[in-house]
């Protein structure tokens, strides 16, 4: 690793990860032998007529059929040639427009072996998610470097835990799903900071603090959920709930705001023992003061980042429950709700973390505490 | 009272203890973002293009975000400018990608609560994802925009004097100390919304193959890179802003002191 850090060695890591790269999603477009399931690429496209719809509360779209010929790529009919109907609507929400030169998974009828036909399923589209995953990787070795480079383990050996939990979760039914993610916020928690700040005395300050925000949130947003009994939270708006809602609710609370206090408390800590290290004559007092001004500057923008990221997601859904006729009331209901009481009790947990953080590295930073 | 009012009362009385005015002013610009959010879906639904709509909404939602947490004027206008562009970078990079990766709209895991809901509502999906890729990594780009700027406008009070050239190199350090922790608050904030969603490829058994080609999932990924491609790009931008402004500054100063 050290070798990233002089600057030939940076030339090259910045190289050999774009050759890598580039042949990754050069093959992703070509790896069809991977896969179980044919993929069909498309040699010509026949297009009908597009046919005029209206629902029940008047918008209007359109269907049009095409009639896709194309060869199998993998498996049992490769090389076999094929043509596929397709519908698609102006809208396509729910269907896909295929081209000349598109991938798609199909269904094969093999009816005795005599007329092939098949279906379209799906598009294929491993080939933009590497394409993506390079580019980030590209620009933050380029522009990040070797730090780049560390801020992308973090994430990578983040994934890896949050994968094996989630197998964990599917082995006890869901059952724990609380105490396991629960578990896995201190591991993740411990394992970033390490990473991100070596293994010292401010890392054990900052991890005090990121386990203690969230741990408060959670408490203040169970607290809030017992005295006003969940009005207004609509448990069957969750998406994607295969186990019971409110434990994995509060799961995904937790993870999310999880990130956002370490940030913070990051933040606010590190400016202190740099504050402390060029003036040390500071008492705890004004340091703690420093502290908390500190962080009622960055408490809003972060809380904005969580946010965002909760509810602009529930976007389609929310737009698609107003173009059914639904109330602007109830598409609040029935698509944000869930992810603003998420964004508020993450808001709490930042904001709590101003303090604790200033306090406790106001009280905690001198190694040479005088006990008399 | 619902869950909602009185949680947000908590976070207001807990702001204004923490931050006083500042606390009480963060906590304004957070409802009017979310006025900003609802409305920019309303217009979606009555036919305004996605695209523009999430635009003009993303520079509101910058402005608001930024102008309205504490700040000196210089590091804000510098966070605002860079932020607006890199608003449009993305735009630029998430519109070709969108529609490339085929991810619009709804995806067979939503058939549930699709159900009863008529999807053929004549507005391009691929619009609407883009639009949502671009606003859920709204809030990124002014944190780590405001956190650059603010980083190097305490660099140019402590050595006034610092030349433009030293300042781009102060940028890419500043940005170094924060994309760790960023990018953490990026991969927990969007993991933690999908964890039901993983939980269900693992419960249904997905093949990984399957996965890596699903509708939902690359998309749900795909934001995550975007948002990390927006913080990324931040970071020199916000720096050539800054140093744009300073150059511009010590111009002015010096025909000032000339005449």
């Amino acid at each position: 690793m050290q070798v990233l850090k002089t600057k030939r060695g940076l030339l090259w890591a910045w190289l050999i990860a774009m050759v890598v790269g580039g042949i990754l999603v050069w093959g992703t477009a070509h790896d069809a032998a991977l896969y179980r399931d044919p993929i069909m690429q498309v040699t010509s496209v026949e297009t009908g007529k597009a046919t005029k719809e209206t629902d029940d509360f008047h918008n209007i779209d359109s269907q049009t059929k095409q009639v896709l010929s194309g060869k199998i790529l993998n498996g049992k009919y490769r090389g076999q040639r094929l043509t596929v109907n397709n519908v698609y609507s102006y809208s396509r929400a729910m269907d896909q427009k295929y081209h000349v030169g598109s991938q798609l998974f199909v269904v094969v009828h093999d009816r005795n072996g005599q007329h092939l036909t098949a279906t379209a399923k799906d598009s294929k589209r491993d080939t933009t998610l590497v394409f993506m995953v390079w580019l980030v990787v590209a620009l933050l070795l380029l522009i990040m470097q070797f730090s780049g480079f560390m801020a992308f383990l973090s994430v990578a050996a983040n994934g890896v835990l949050f994968f094996l939990a989630i197998v964990l979760n599917g082995s006890t039914q869901g059952a724990q799903v609380l105490w396991i993610f629960g578990s896995l916020a201190v591991v993740f928690a411990a394992l970033t900071l390490w990473l991100v700040i070596g293994a010292n005395r401010q890392m054990v300050i900052t991890l005090a603090t990121t386990l203690g925000g969230t741990a408060f949130s959670i408490i203040v947003a169970l607290l809030v959920f017992h005295m006003t009994h969940e009005r207004g939270m609509y448990y069957e708006s969750m998406q994607y709930v295969t186990q019971l809602p409110r434990p994995l609710f509060l799961a995904e609370t937790l993870l999310g705001s999880l990130g956002a206090v370490m940030d913070e408390s990051t933040d606010i800590i590190s400016s202190l023992f740099a504050l402390k290290r060029e003036r040390p004559e500071l008492s705890a007092n004004q340091v703690f003061k420093s502290g908390r001004q500190i962080g009622s500057t960055i408490m809003g923008p972060l809380i904005n980042v969580l946010f965002f990221i909760f509810v602009a997601d529930t976007f389609p859904m929310a737009m698609l429950y107003l173009k059914n006729g639904n109330s602007w009331g109830y598409t609040f209901s029935m698509n944000m709700s869930m992810g603003v009481v998420q964004s508020l009790i993450s808001g709490i947990g930042i904001v709590l973390a101003v303090p604790l953080a200033s306090f406790l590295a106001s009280r905690f930073m001198d190694k040479k505490k005088v006990t008399a | 009272m619902s869950t909602i009012t009185v949680l947000g009362l908590v976070l207001l009385v807990l702001m204004v203890l923490v931050g006083g005015k500042a606390g009480a002013q963060s906590f304004l610009a957070l409802i009017l973002n979310f006025g900003l959010l609802y409305l920019a879906i309303v217009l979606v639904a009555f036919h305004f293009s996605p695209l523009i709509v999430t635009l003009v909404v993303g520079m509101l939602v910058l402005a608001l975000t930024i102008f309205m947490s504490s700040g000196d004027d210089l590091s804000s206008t510098v966070a605002f400018i860079a932020s607006a562009v890199v608003l449009v970078v993305l735009v630029l990079l998430i519109v070709p990608v969108e529609n490339w990766a085929l991810v619009q709209g709804f995806g067979p895991e939503d058939s549930e609560d699709l159900e009863g809901l008529s999807v053929l509502v004549g507005i391009k999906f691929v619009q609407v994802t883009t639009a949502t890729a671009i606003l859920s990594t709204l809030g990124a780009i002014a944190e780590a925009a405001m956190a650059i700027s603010a980083g190097l406008s305490e660099i140019l009070e402590q050595h006034p004097q610092v030349s433009t050239k030293a300042l781009l190199g102060d940028g890419i350090a500043v940005g170094k100390q924060i994309i760790g922790t960023t990018f953490n608050t990026l991969f927990f904030g969007f993991f933690g919304g999908f964890l039901a969603l993983f939980i269900w490829f693992t419960g249904v058994h997905y093949s990984f193959g399957e996965i890596l080609n699903d509708k939902i999932f690359v998309s749900e990924i795909l934001m995550i890179l975007f948002a990390m491609v927006s913080v990324i790009l931040t970071v020199p931008i916000t720096t050539w802003v800054m140093t744009r402004a300073v150059a511009g500054q010590r111009k002015r100063a010096g025909k000032q002191g000339d005449n």
